[in-house]
């Protein structure tokens, strides 16, 4: 159980944990699982972070500590999930996670982000709305086509186009930097 | 199955967007299975697909704002309601028992400890491999020393004179081969079994010392000083023999001889006599260098280590401009050692509450620390060399990590935010428990701005392999109170990070020196 002497130790764990939430649901979502498995692991993997705390030493990477707990979480949760649709098997899984915890090493997570902004500000307009509108509202996307006035097979053929775009636009950058 | 990146990347896009067919989720299966390039394009557009995903709906249509915030699905609603039920949970622990604490542990680094002796002492030695020094950990393998005497200390127990020209194999803590030249042995009774094997006979040493020597002729002689030795040949007939007695070793058999044909065995008195003079030489050298050293007017504190006694409370700034007095250390626990010399005092460290206080106000646009340290083990997951009190803004940590990283940070916001804000320099890997116990020059140099911190090891350059936040600039740096080899006031109670080992020099310059006076302080100091 947590149990420093210093008052503000809740606090640090609820910031760094705010902070990166996005980057760990990153990890877990690049092992394959749909948004609600995800949402599952990542709060279990806040609970047991929460419980191991006084043995993170915060001058050491958050990122890195949660990768390993965010790790093993998957996999027991995969262990317990049977056969599912379109959901990979655990050896897969681990592949996933290797490739992704090798990637993330390269490029920090700030630096992710800092190039992913860089890179949706150079995309016109119109490509921007179509990313905001798709990820960011409170619609489908069957919806946001209807919107639009586009099929859901078109606009998943856009999406597909801006995001490969936006791949090479933060690949160059990452490359760059 | 090979695709092509367009269709790869469609089936991916497909599979987070969960519209996959049957037929097309397997051909992504098995893309991913056989391709590591695939499995890295999954990854990436995973990463990219989230962080889209999860980042702020508030925003204008025209601007993405990724200032984290509590999301509509998921996030932060359900982490109160979390932190709520947590308490519960815990009491509970029936889930999370479940998972030994070990798990989390990560995987700690096991270097396989493949050492078995160990150079104890030398005296006018040359090896083969230059690397080779007092306090290297010998593997098994072939040692050759070209000329002087070495002693060597088997890690079971035993420890033998060397005699050089010299070729000895070693085969495990217990056991050499003598290939060429002369050794004595010396075998407590902890160590009784210890073999050594010279081409054609193997020797057992039951009792407490032996000799043995092999001429370029492959000529064996043994001699038994004292105790008892069984020399067994090719020809499987084992021969006693007891002390005073001599043996020739001829074709697989031992052939009983006076002992008056043996000589020129080493002993380990000789060694010692020897590596005093060699030891006082350079003891003397490093010491007329530290007394010019002391004068440098870049200095902001200079501590030699020297004369000091188990009473001595107060490591004295030899420094001979600036503050003086004011920035002695008080020794705290740490005990007075043997340092790289026998007779310079050195300070050792060990128990948590080991560590000498100093208080050196002030802020510098660079620094260069250095020190003489004999690591005897990196336990902690930081280990102290310099670290100032709790760290406050742009206040500087140098120290160690368990896996053998020079580590130098200061952050402008001190603990605030850590992550965003800590410049961190993490070296190459350099140390691992084969250097146990050997003395070490550590320096860091480190000017403000970007990219100008260089660690160095014996008076070379390591270089910069991770940490983080390195393209933002090092600000201006305080030391303030701060602890040698360990750390007061630590950001969390339970975070220990005390120096396992001694130290018996320390500098800190108001200045980055350049890699040709690192390098130079390391030779006037070198053993």
């Amino acid at each position: 159980m947590p149990s420093h002497s210093s008052e503000n130790t809740e606090e640090l764990f609820i910031e760094l944990f705010t902070q990166y939430e996005r980057h760990i649901r990153a990890f877990v979502r690049s092992t394959g699982l749909d948004w609600a498995a995800v949402d599952d692991v990542v709060q279990t993997v806040s609970l047991v972070m929460w419980r191991k705390w006084d043995q993170f030493d915060p001058e050491t990477e958050f990122m890195n500590w949660a990768r390993v707990i965010a790790r093993f979480e998957v996999l027991k949760f995969r262990r317990t999930m049977g056969r599912d649709r379109h959901v990979f098997h655990g050896d897969l899984m681990k592949l996933l996670a290797d490739a992704s915890e090798e990637g993330e090493e390269k490029v920090s997570s700030e630096q992710y982000l800092v190039c992913l902004q860089a890179c949706l500000d150079q995309l016109p307009a119109k490509s921007r709305e179509l990313i905001r509108a798709s990820y960011q509202g409170d619609k489908s996307i069957k919806e946001v086509a209807t919107d639009l006035g586009k099929s859901a097979t078109a606009l998943y053929k856009a999406l597909d186009r801006i995001r490969t775009q936006l791949q090479g636009c933060i690949e160059g950058r990452l490359n760059a930097s | 199955m090979k695709l092509d990146l367009e269709q790869l990347h469609k089936l991916i896009q497909a599979h987070l967007d969960q519209r996959l067919s049957d037929q097309e989720y397997e051909m992504l299966q098995t893309c991913l299975e056989e391709d590591p390039d695939a499995r890295a394009s999954y990854v990436k557009l995973a990463r990219l697909d989230s962080l889209l995903h999860d980042s702020s709906a508030a925003a204008e249509v025209d601007a993405v704002d990724f200032t984290p915030v509590s999301r509509k699905a998921s996030g932060f609603k359900w982490w109160a309601m979390a932190a709520a039920a947590i308490a519960i949970l815990l009491s509970l622990t029936v889930l999370l028992k479940t998972q030994s604490s070990s798990e989390y542990q990560g995987v700690p680094r096991q270097v396989a400890a493949r050492g078995v002796a160990v150079i104890t002492a030398e005296a006018e030695a040359v090896w083969e491999r230059e690397q080779l020094t007092v306090g290297v950990a010998l593997e098994p393998g072939r040692l050759v020393l070209r000329q002087g005497l070495a002693q060597i200390d088997f890690f079971g127990g035993a420890s033998i004179s060397l005699s050089g020209p010299a070729e000895l194999e070693l085969v495990n803590k217990d056991a050499a081969i003598l290939r060429r030249g002369k050794l004595k042995a010396d075998v407590p009774p902890a160590a009784r079994g210890f073999e050594v094997r010279s081409s054609d006979v193997l020797l057992e040493d039951l009792g407490t010392s032996f000799g043995l020597s092999v001429g370029e002729d492959r000529k064996t002689d043994l001699i038994v000083f004292d105790g008892e030795v069984r020399a067994t040949g090719k020809n499987g007939k084992p021969l006693l023999l007891f002390g005073g007695d001599s043996a020739r070793l001829e074709s697989g058999s031992a052939i009983p001889q006076s002992a008056g044909n043996v000589d020129g065995i080493p002993d380990i008195s000789d060694v010692i006599a020897g590596s005093s003079n060699r030891e006082e030489l350079r003891y003397a050298a490093w010491k007329e260098a530290s007394l010019e050293r002391r004068r440098d007017p870049r200095l902001i504190a200079y501590y030699d280590f020297e004369n000091l006694t188990a009473a001595t409370r107060r490591l004295r700034n030899r420094g001979l401009h600036g503050d003086g007095s004011e920035l002695d250390g008080g020794i705290v626990g740490a005990r007075v050692a043997e340092g790289r010399w026998r007779n310079k005092t050195a300070l050792d460290f060990r128990a948590e509450g080991d560590r000498v206080r100093f208080d050196i106000p002030g802020e510098w646009d660079a620094l260069t620390l250095y020190a003489w340290v004999r690591i005897d083990a990196l336990d902690r997951h930081l280990n102290s060399l310099f670290l100032t009190d709790y760290f406050d803004e742009n206040e500087i940590h140098w120290q160690l990590s368990h896996s053998g990283h020079l580590h130098f940070a200061a952050s402008p916001m001190g603990v605030v935010d850590i992550p965003k804000h800590n410049r961190r320099y993490l070296s190459e890997e350099f140390w691992d428990p084969s250097r146990s116990g050997q003395w070490l020059f550590l320096a860091v140099t480190a000017e403000k701005g970007v990219g100008k911190v260089k660690h160095y090891v014996n008076g070379e350059v390591l270089p910069i392999a991770g940490g983080t936040q390195r393209h933002k600039p090092l600000p201006a740096m305080r030391i303030g109170e701060a602890d040698l080899g360990n750390w007061s006031d630590p950001i969390w109670e339970n975070v220990i990070r005390t120096l396992n080992g001694r130290i018996d020099e320390f500098a800190i310059y108001g200045v980055a020196l350049d890699a040709k006076e690192i390098a130079g302080i390391y030779e006037e100091g070198r053993l």
